[in-house]
């Protein structure tokens, strides 16, 4: 082979396997984002919503919550003030989790217009170290990612 | 009074760097020597203020001085001595000062230790280090001092955050510093070199022990992050893709392409741009990586409070210092074209690129899953996550590509590789690769991951392992002694190559802990009462009671598990949870049990006031592999960094 046929196949082995990868790591990316929204604006939601998986951040609204007496999981209502969403929760909420503080959960609005979840992270009220707070916010969904491997 | 001591000092440091800056550029234009000599004292002087400035610090989390505002929000009166220490980098403002404190020890030693051999590259080195350090100054001196005061002081401390409270936290970021901080080292050297023109190899000889101190460290740091997040947490793994996890896996992955890829322009004289990018990316992202978490930026996407004015000026000592290493790179990139040519396909040098090739689309997933939220935020004011999901399908392949490559790669020769070595090399590994596949296959293992594992596992241990047999008792035979001996004589015959290959052996024994632990994981969460018992895999798990136990500054519920295989007692495990006493935070404390290279992991999240505890266990197979692998790496590395000099080194 020629020096100038060895070029040739090299860069074209590269770019197949670079073009692999890269199809690989962008052709994933729009289906695995999750967007955050308030709770005024899932009310909005327009049908085309109920089987997209969002994140939605408000308050827990004082004595709103209630667990379920048969199994693991609670409802709950979220606000932001403007409007409260009721969820279902399925799960164990972080240490954080509290009626009066701030909460994420991400999952479902169904179109029985209840917001289904299996996962919250909480929020801490005190202003110091958010970063690692929101480590510990995040525990939740470290369980379920290394499990997304098998399927 | 202390503390002023201190922030003394670090204004007087800020003085310095600039000075240091100054005498370097005087040392170029003079080609005075007293002026790189003058740089060598400024930087020496750095040192010892920085530390006269971490020493103040402490002093006063020691003596709980809470007038100081950082140690007020950071300690309390009541946190055991152990942690008032890593409180000092507990928090942003610490933390920082930590960093600069490592940089100003690590630059002032390397300074020292190749001031005899290195003379040319002394005012760059200097110039570069200060250059640094000076930026990192006035970030702390001016947005984020962990020296200013609080008046009136409160009577007691907010306290360490509760999750923070741990051995492996106390540990975890001074590894993460010293990783990123030691890759300025090499960084430094390749500026000097692009500067002064200088390009040969030396620059990669002189740092190559530097670059593999700082992978280990830095490989130490985000494994015991790891460790932490598995058992404090208490969700029983131990990545998550988190971005702050991201913002130190992403210069690891680039600079463990680099110091692959050095080997190539060490024998080959080839790679020469691509070394020089490699280290400036790597260094860029160790500081992106400590800016990111620092600044507070990415905890925006979760709505907490961030300071603008010190996120604009991390962006812009940031785009400087990478702005000046790219362009000096682009300027000289014409000097630096290759006299060799890839001569085949099929050869090391071509493997290396391959190896580069995963290394650096793999950081760039990384980058863009990371970072994409951000922009997205900054721009349009949606916020968005990228979930696990995606990290997990891309890096699924990447991951076993490169554990194929290092079966390969270290067995193919240089240049070209015959048809007839190939065979000889990797028929036999090949087929205990498909063995190992076959094997788990008809264990009834049907996990595309777990086979695919296990065959590249299989074909890249075996390579190594026939390998180094063949040597040894190559060398036994020789000298006519033990194949212990003869493979220890092989070892030491060439310890560069062998200590890597026994990282090697690490990286496969943690993919095969990872596989498993991760494919094989049982889970499950119960509710139960004093006296009841659950089943998970082949254990029985009973809540014999509930009590309340005391620590220093906590007091938990703890439950007494009984754990039983068959109908023998294993063990009593004792999850808790406890309540932090001065910021009333819950947290959930596992319990632990190890069988097998296994784990039985145990939480209680959630006590109610009527006894019934929600208890949660999982089953981790092989999972001290993990951690395991993680001290074989480590090994390898160690042995690597104190071999014995060669002669042309």
């Amino acid at each position: 082979m020629g020096s100038k046929n060895k070029k040739v196949s090299l860069i074209i082995s590269i770019l197949l396997v670079g073009g692999a990868l890269a199809y690989l790591a962008l052709g994933n990316f729009g289906e695995n984002l999750v967007y955050f929204f308030t709770p005024s604006e899932v009310k909005a939601f327009s049908p085309d919503y109920y089987q997209k998986k969002v994140r939605v951040g408000g308050m827990v609204v004082e004595g709103s919550m209630e667990a379920y007496a048969d199994r693991l999981g609670m409802i709950f209502e979220l606000t932001d003030g403007e409007a409260t969403i009721p969820v279902t929760f399925e799960g164990i909420p972080p240490d954080l989790f509290k009626e009066g503080q701030g909460a994420v959960v991400e999952g479902y609005w169904t179109n029985q217009h209840k917001f289904q979840s299996n996962l919250i992270m909480a929020k801490h009220s005190e202003d110091y170290m958010p970063i690692e707070l929101k480590r510990a916010g995040v525990e939740l969904p470290r369980k379920d990612f290394m499990k997304s491997l098998i399927q | 009074m202390v503390i002023e001591i201190g922030h003394f000092s670090v204004v007087i440091a800020l003085v310095l760097s600039a000075f240091g800056i100054v005498s370097s550029i005087l040392a170029l234009k003079t080609r005075n020597v007293d002026w790189v000599r003058v740089g060598r004292v400024s930087l020496t002087s750095i040192f010892i203020l920085l530390s006269i400035g971490m020493a103040s610090l402490i002093y006063s989390f020691l003596i709980r001085d809470f007038s100081v505002h950082y140690v007020a929000t950071t300690s309390n009166s009541q946190l055991p001595l152990f942690y008032t220490i890593a409180a000092v980098w507990g928090g942003h403002e610490g933390s920082l000062l930590l960093w600069v404190f490592i940089l100003s020890t690590f630059s002032t030693i390397a300074v020292w230790l190749h001031w005899r051999t290195q003379p040319t590259i002394m005012p760059y080195l200097i110039g570069m280090e200060c250059l640094i350090i000076m930026g990192f100054l006035l970030l702390i001196l001016f947005l984020s001092s962990p020296f200013d005061r609080l008046i009136p002081a409160p009577p007691d401390g907010k306290d360490l955050n509760p999750l923070l409270q741990d051995p492996a936290m106390v540990m975890h970021p001074p590894m993460l510093y010293m990783g990123y901080v030691g890759f300025s080292i090499p960084f430094s050297f390749a500026m000097a070199a692009l500067f002064s023109g200088r390009l040969g190899e030396e620059w990669i000889k002189v740092t190559q022990r530097w670059t593999i101190f700082a992978w280990l460290c830095l490989t130490t740091g985000i494994l015991l992050g790891g460790y932490w997040a598995y058992y404090e947490l208490g969700w029983g793994g131990y990545w998550g893709w988190d971005p702050v996890e991201n913002a130190s896996f992403m210069p690891w992955l680039v600079g463990t392409a680099f110091l692959h890829s050095v080997m190539v322009q060490e024998k080959r004289k080839m790679f020469k741009v691509w070394n020089l990018f490699l280290i400036i990316v790597t260094f860029s992202l160790s500081l992106i990586g400590t800016f990111l978490v620092r600044s507070g930026v990415l905890t925006s996407v979760h709505t907490f409070a961030t300071d603008p004015e010190r996120g604009l000026y991390i962006l812009i000592f940031v785009t400087t210092i990478i702005g000046i290493a790219f362009g000096s790179l682009m300027i000289r990139a014409h000097k630096l074209k290759s006299q060799v040519e890839m001569d085949s396909m099929v050869s090391r040098e071509s493997m290396f690129l391959f190896n580069n090739l995963f290394f650096l689309v793999a950081t760039a997933t990384v980058f863009l899953g990371t970072l994409y939220p951000l922009m997205v935020e900054t721009w349009q004011g949606t916020k968005v996550t990228v979930g696990p999901p995606y990290y997990n399908t891309v890096f699924m392949p990447i991951a076993l590509g490169l554990l194929f490559l290092m079966g390969i790669g270290p067995y193919i020769p240089w240049r070209k590789a015959s048809q007839a070595s190939l065979k000889k090399n990797f028929l036999v590994p090949l087929v205990i690769g498909l063995l190992a596949t076959i094997i788990l296959f008809t264990l009834g293992i049907r996990s595309i991951f777990a086979l695919a594992g296990a065959f590249v596992v299989g074909f890249s241990g075996a390579a190594i392992c026939i390998d180094f047999g063949k040597i040894s008792s190559l060398y036994s035979r020789r000298a006519s002694v033990s194949f212990l001996k003869g493979s220890l004589s092989a070892f030491t015959s060439n310890q560069r190559r062998y200590s890597g290959l026994l990282t090697h052996v690490g990286v496969l024994v943690l993919v095969i802990g990872i596989i498993a632990s991760t494919v094989y994981q049982t889970e499950k969460v119960v509710s139960l009462k004093v006296g009841d018992e659950f089943i998970i895999d082949d254990y029985r798990v009973k809540l014999e009671r509930i009590h309340e136990v005391r620590g220093k500054n906590w007091s938990a519920q703890e439950g007494v598990f009984e754990v039983y295989e068959g109908d023998s007692l294993l063990t009593k495990l004792r999850p808790q949870k406890r309540v932090y006493d001065a910021s009333q935070t819950p947290t959930t404390e596992s319990a632990i049990y190890a069988k097998n290279m296994g784990h039985i992991f145990l939480t209680m999240p959630d006590v109610s006031p009527d006894g019934v505890a929600v208890a949660r266990g999982v089953i981790n197979p092989l999972i001290l592999w993990v951690w395991g692998g993680g001290g074989i790496m480590g090994l390898g590395v160690l042995l690597n960094i104190f071999r014995p000099r060669k002669r042309d080194e």
